[in-house]
């Protein structure tokens, strides 16, 4: 995979079949009825039965909302994905206005991979890794290529734009 | 934005007791394993419009005890903050402070 910046956002290139299928997973997990996903997105909040249940009632019907309405963008721009010349592999756009919505989708995404494969902390540590199921390991990769696309959007690396992305080359 | 009764009629007729408007609430974010610490420094700054330094050292609080208060205040307003926070994923709580 490799990352430009154009005037647009940033362009993900040479995405392999593995990774578009991570990434299509993300609207997917976002909308997972799962309670361990539920849970997490949506967590007890407060110290009071009362409390907790207005915050049930006014807060978290808005928060359902606007997770399904990134699932919705997310999947949007996926559809937009492209072959790219001569290859199998596939290339992405991800414009600056959807950045932060792209930013905490794929935050839910990596949450939700974590809860759904019953990883731990210590899971998540380099060293044990050998000692994951290969479900979770599979997760655990995922989360990781997930963290990369945030890396980029959150500006962790500093690239220089190419122009315009109609006028941007893929050699 | 949380919705709540906010007509003069709906203040007149059923209103929260004074002192649990008073009461100040936290706000207060926990450390979760996948999450990055950059992201959480980002949505700091855009949520509660803190400096990167202040964002940082609430960001590393978290990351080494566990928690950290990240605000203090009216309750509707922690809310606010409570929604916006989870909005972005963080693992966020509210509670009241003690008096």
């Amino acid at each position: 995979m490799w990352v430009a910046r154009v005037d647009e956002g940033f362009v993900f290139g040479d995405l392999t079949a593995a990774t578009v299928d991570t990434l299509k997973g993300v609207p997917m997990l976002i909308e997972s009825a799962d309670t361990r996903v539920r849970d997490r997105l949506l967590p007890e909040t407060c110290d009071s039965a009362d409390a907790e249940e207005q915050w049930r009632r006014h807060a978290v019907p808005e928060l359902e909302r606007l997770f399904l309405s990134r699932a919705q963008l997310v999947r949007r721009d996926l559809a937009g994905l492209r072959l790219m010349p001569k290859s199998k592999n596939q290339l992405l756009l991800i414009l600056d206005a959807h950045a932060n919505a792209w930013l905490a989708a794929l935050n839910a995404a990596r949450l939700a991979l974590y809860e759904l494969n019953d990883l731990t902390a210590e899971s998540m540590e380099p060293e044990a890794f050998g000692l994951a199921l290969p479900k979770q390991q599979e997760a655990i990769l995922r989360i990781h290529l997930l963290a990369e696309f945030q890396s980029v959007l959150l500006g962790d690396l500093e690239i220089e734009s190419s122009g315009s992305f109609d006028d941007f080359v893929v050699e | 934005m949380l919705v709540r009764g906010s007509t003069k009629e709906k203040t007149d007729t059923k209103t929260r007791p004074q002192t649990s408007l008073a009461t100040p609430w936290n706000v207060i974010v926990h450390d979760d394993p996948v999450t990055l610490m950059t992201y959480v420094t980002k949505v700091l700054m855009q949520v509660f419009g803190y400096g990167i330094d202040k964002a940082k050292k609430l960001m590393m609080e978290v990351h080494k005890t566990g928690r950290s208060i990240v605000w203090t205040g009216a309750r509707e307003q922690a809310e606010m903050y409570a929604q916006k926070l989870q909005a972005h994923h963080l693992l966020t709580t509210l509670e009241v402070v003690d008096a």
